[in-house]
């Protein structure tokens, strides 16, 4: 451990994330053939895709949640294999897309487990530590929420607590898989400004979405995956065309930006 | 609790089949003049059977509180990875086989308690899928059905040695001085202080295994840290008083219920406090209510938790 900790220092410099043709494999079969990924501080990237098309795992493999067989991934400079534990929670943090709700456990309770990757073993939180969890639940919009049971929390509210617990640790880089997937208009629109300020404040978020018109309004690149590969990357202006969008999902759709608002035109039934 | 266990402590030194005044227990542990029957039964008798009855508990409460973080499932106690099954064989091994070296006995039942805990690891957590909580119970019910069906078939064969074995069976501390605590001592220390670093990443666990991964924890090692702490309290446990596992299921439960929180920086050290002081009062009356003759602690530790488990169990769910 003491040898992670002295032989590699991040590169403040390089991107937050680089990410380039990283593989999967179970067995001899490749669930994630080839994809690649960057992203910069102050940048919002959405991964948008059909089921099935890798998203996840592409998202839980440069995270370090799974092995990569192949391929190579950094955080600000420094590869992925030499970063473990706490080093590796001080750089970027994940928000699962199906997260696990415990029952007898406070909103203020589980951002304090968040913050506990400043802490060494045995070590209570410092007011310094008290202050970024409060803080963590004020950009989450969360005041107000310190002492509910976490069971007792509506979808979005429980997202929400989700990005805090990852916010309290304090990485740059927040990862967040299909945080909107479960909610309704009004919780979706809060997660996309909450995100969106982040990205303002400085953090790199990645994002993965099945929503294109959500994507193409808040992401400043998107990158495109299909059958375990990432085969387009760019704004969403110039990628989520018509013609890639009908060659992905196979539907006749096009995305329409106007006056800030975004929407997807889609030929549900064809001729009717 | 820690009130709780001052006052079952106290009451363990003074009460017994000779009731020694407070006073006079305090003198003795202070090193003060006492008289000398008084200061024999304090420290020959009572105060090694004290010291063993918090640690049990302790040990047990925390054992318990472990398990049911690790597994995640608030049915787990030191039953479900075996150990309770393997502590039982190795114990009446030497007593229906070798009667003449009783002395052996803890360390038969710890030995036991440990293999089994450690077939249910090496099935439950090795190889591809390791880990996997649904697996590892699994392992722990079929290792626990072994080792039961061999501890029938040695009393099936040895039946009239059987009544010897049954104090084992059901649980209950002895006023056998310190020898017992000498051997196994080591054994607790392990288990409190990695449980003591279980804490934090158990409470991780709790937001499931990919916040945990996301907050730089390994879940799988997590688990088997955790499981293992548990495991050497539990077969320590049994080595010194038998098969209390009961007491592992029911005090984490007891303190989640009485405390409305399930965060383990509370209920580990509670369950440790409320292990302790359960068992050291339980142990107490079970012995002074029939005096002179003493009654197993297991039994009447159940009489006692039972109906106040279910009252909670009624009122908060």
């Amino acid at each position: 451990m003491a040898l992670g900790r002295t032989a590699v220092g991040f590169d403040e410099g390089a991107p937050l994330l680089e990410a380039k043709e990283v593989q999967v494999t179970v067995g001899r079969k490749a669930i994630l053939e080839s994809a690649s990924l960057s992203l910069e501080r102050g940048e919002l990237v959405a991964v948008v895709g059909p089921n099935g098309a890798g998203k996840s795992t592409f998202a839980r493999a440069f995270c370090g949640l799974r092995r990569p067989n192949a391929g190579e991934v950094r955080w600000k400079g420094v590869p992925l294999s030499s970063l473990r534990g706490r080093r590796l929670a001080e750089v970027r943090a994940y928000v699962p897309q199906r997260a696990q709700v415990p029952t007898g456990v406070t909103v203020e309770a589980a951002v304090n487990i968040g913050r506990s990757t400043h802490l060494k073993p045995l070590q209570g939180l410092t007011s310094h530590d008290r202050d970024a969890v409060a803080d963590s639940i004020a950009r989450a919009r969360l005041e107000g929420f310190e002492d509910r049971d976490l069971s007792t929390l509506s979808g979005g509210e429980m997202q929400r607590v989700q990005i805090a617990i990852a916010l309290a640790q304090g990485a740059p880089v927040l990862v967040a898989d299909e945080p909107t997937a479960q909610l309704d208009l009004g919780a979706t629109a809060a997660i996309a400004k909450m995100l969106r300020e982040l990205v303002a404040e400085g953090m790199g978020v990645v994002l993965i979405v099945h929503d294109l018109a959500l994507a193409g309004a808040i992401a400043d690149r998107v990158v495109v995956m299909s059958h375990g590969r990432s085969i387009a990357t760019g704004t969403p202006g110039a990628v989520l065309t018509s013609e890639l969008i009908s060659e992905v999902w196979g539907v006749e759709a096009e995305l329409v930006h106007r006056e800030g608002r975004s929407a997807l035109h889609v030929e549900w039934l064809e001729g009717r | 609790m820690l009130a709780a266990l001052v006052v079952a402590v106290c009451a363990s030194l003074a009460f017994g089949a000779v009731h020694i005044p407070l006073g006079e227990v305090f003198d003795t542990l202070l090193g003060r003049q006492v008289p000398e029957a008084s200061k024999q039964i304090i420290e020959v008798l009572r105060l090694p059977r004290t010291v063993e009855a918090i640690v049990v508990g302790a040990a047990l409460g925390v054992a318990g509180a472990c398990l049911q973080g690790a597994l995640n499932n608030p049915l787990a106690s030191p039953d479900v990875i075996g150990v309770t099954g393997g502590a039982g064989f190795g114990a009446m091994l030497i007593i229906l086989l070798y009667p003449g070296s009783v002395a052996l006995l803890p360390v038969s039942a710890l030995v036991f308690g440990l293999l089994a805990a450690f077939m249910v690891f090496l099935i439950g957590f090795a190889g591809r899928g390791g880990g996997n909580i649904t697996r590892i119970i699994l392992a722990g019910i079929a290792v626990a059905a072994l080792f039961s069906a061999a501890t029938a078939g040695l009393m099936s064969a040895y039946p009239d040695r059987v009544p010897n074995g049954i104090f084992f069976l059901v649980g209950g501390l002895t006023s056998t001085g310190w020898d017992t605590l000498e051997t196994v001592w080591p054994y607790f220390a392990v288990g409190f202080v990695l449980a003591a670093f279980m804490i934090r990443p158990l409470d991780r666990l709790m937001l499931g295994d990919d916040v945990a991964a996301s907050l730089g924890s390994r879940p799988r090692l997590i688990r088997l840290t955790a499981a293992l702490a548990a495991a050497v309290l539990a077969a320590a446990a049994a080595s010194v008083a038998g098969l209390l596992a009961f007491l592992g299921l029911v005090i984490p439960h007891l303190i989640r219920l009485l405390g409305g929180t399930n965060n383990h920086t509370f209920v580990v050290p509670v369950s440790a406090l409320a292990g302790a002081a359960l068992l050291t009062g339980a142990d107490t009356l079970a012995r002074t209510i029939a005096s002179p003759h003493e009654m197993p602690v297991g039994p009447f530790l159940v009489l006692l938790g039972v109906p106040l488990f279910l009252w909670l169990l009624r009122k908060a769910v």
